[in-house]
């Protein structure tokens, strides 16, 4: 498969390699050459005075501990308008784990020689509302946010933290290689239904502005964006415009005839109104 | 399912749920890592919540030019992640940099005079001075604070609470080492064990 320079996937991958980059150079400068520009990873990230906190991360620890702090809400600010507008694009732009997971997809299609990985086991989407709930639920009960200790994307910066200063890893690290190894039975497949941080990204991004639309009178249903969509969701059926779908553009990129692209959704229901008419007729 | 079989399941599961907390806090889970010479950095809220708070994003130990913070990993239970100082390795110098930076709050805004990281305790059975092989004044000259948070009383130390920041600096330059790692002089985290008085 050759990589279109301009083509969504190529775009994709610069800004998930650029995002690996600041968690992997960030503690290297602070432990070298004592920078501290750039602190944390994906569940806290400083870069210089403009600081972020992950939405569900500071959502848990406000429910825990009880308390209202400014900074972690203005610092939760930028993400869930990223989220509002754009839909869960963290995960599928920026989260390490979507980097680790897109080159393993590289290497699989490497060797076996094939273009398309299937999925052999598929469950309900439903699945990833109840990590959400249960995962709130259950930290409220244990006095303790879970996530926040056992998030995969805030795992990779700790791992790669503890190896820079401490010369050593952590042992949760394990938790990673399990959410990689699950790609091998259905990709992305902790995504699709465990993920309790891309579950609240989602539910955050359900107006989302930008979102993949398909114009049904270039669509030839030809079924290959059904095929290479990561999460497995079906653009033919108009799933792109659904809670579930990342906006990663890849349906984009494999469709021949040019039915699928990014568009601003003024009113998205008036426009699927309209679509519904326009139909009928 | 039956509705009766779905509420019977749907039961033993709320109680298995409710039971957690006991059965981790068997295991140790849900114990705090902070004791003797194991400090949280400045300005800590009290361990009550601390777990709940921190979001473990792992500034503060970036940003500390001591390497004085490292972090707990998973056998640490509930507070995984979390940050912890070695006094005895490596205690605080007080730079004051993880209380600018920690995004949740968890670190409160302190200045150097105003943390109270835990107190020292002095071990009068093991110090020199105290008893009376030599003559030692380590702790107080390398206390901050020298002069009010740790005074000599015809040459020996004696803390003056009010003023113990917790820093560990005496712990870490005493010269005496227990075989159990502790020393002479060893920080206790008083104030870690504080309630939260809820509005």
């Amino acid at each position: 498969m050759e990589i279109n320079p301009r083509s969504f996937h190529a775009r994709r991958m610069l800004v998930l390699s650029a995002a690996f980059l600041v968690i992997l150079l960030g503690p290297l400068g602070n432990y070298y050459f004592q920078i501290n520009w750039i602190q944390g990873w994906y569940q806290s990230l400083g870069i210089g005075n403009f600081w972020f906190v992950s939405p569900l991360e500071g959502l848990e620890s406000i429910l825990v501990a009880k308390q209202l702090y400014l900074p972690a809400l203005i610092a939760m600010l930028a993400p869930v308008v990223l989220a509002l507008l754009l839909g869960s694009v963290f995960c599928s732009w920026i989260c390490p784990i979507s980097f680790f997971s897109e080159l393993l997809d590289w290497i699989r299609r490497k060797i076996s020689g094939r273009t398309w990985l299937k999925d052999r086991l598929l469950l309900s989407r439903r699945l990833l509302w109840y990590a959400l709930l249960g995962e709130l639920f259950l930290s409220m009960i244990l006095g303790a946010p879970i996530f926040v200790f056992v998030s995969p994307p805030g795992l990779v910066g700790r791992e790669i933290m503890t190896l820079i200063f401490f010369h050593t890893l952590a042992l949760e690290g394990v938790i990673i290689l399990l959410v990689l190894g699950m790609n091998l039975v259905t990709r992305r497949f902790y995504c699709r239904y465990f993920c309790p941080l891309g579950a609240a990204l989602n539910l955050i991004g359900s107006r989302r502005k930008v979102a993949v639309i398909l114009d049904h009178d270039k669509c030839t249903a030809c079924g290959l964006c059904d095929r290479r969509c990561p999460l497995g969701l079906s653009p033919t059926n108009g799933m792109t415009e659904s809670l579930y779908c990342w906006n990663c553009g890849e349906c984009i990129d494999v469709c021949q005839s040019q039915a699928l692209s990014f568009q601003w959704r003024q009113n998205p229901e008036k426009v699927q109104n309209e679509k519904l008419n326009q139909r009928l007729k | 399912m039956k509705r009766r079989d779905f509420l019977k399941k749907s039961g033993a599961a709320l109680c298995l749920i409710t039971a957690l907390p006991e059965t981790a806090f068997s295991k140790g889970l849900l114990k705090s890592p902070v004791t003797t010479n194991r400090l949280r950095p400045p300005g800590a809220v009290p361990e009550e919540i601390f777990a709940g708070k921190c979001i473990r994003c792992g500034r503060c130990v970036e940003v500390c030019p001591y390497r004085s913070i490292s972090l707990l990993d998973i056998r640490a239970g509930i507070f995984t992640g979390t940050p912890i100082i070695a006094a005895e390795a490596i205690p605080c110098y007080l730079c004051m940099k993880c209380v600018l930076i920690c995004p949740t709050g968890t670190l409160r805004k302190t200045s150097q005079e105003q943390t109270r990281m835990g107190m020292a305790v002095v071990n009068r059975h093991r110090c020199y001075t105290w008893e009376g092989s030599i003559i030692c004044r380590t702790c107080f000259d390398v206390c901050p604070y020298k002069g009010s948070a740790i005074i000599l009383d015809e040459l020996r130390p004696i803390i003056e609470g009010d003023h113990c920041v917790g820093c560990g600096i005496c712990t870490h330059a005493c010269p005496v080492t227990a075989e159990d790692g502790s020393k002479a002089i060893n920080i206790e985290p008083i104030y870690s064990r504080e309630t939260v008085q809820w509005k």
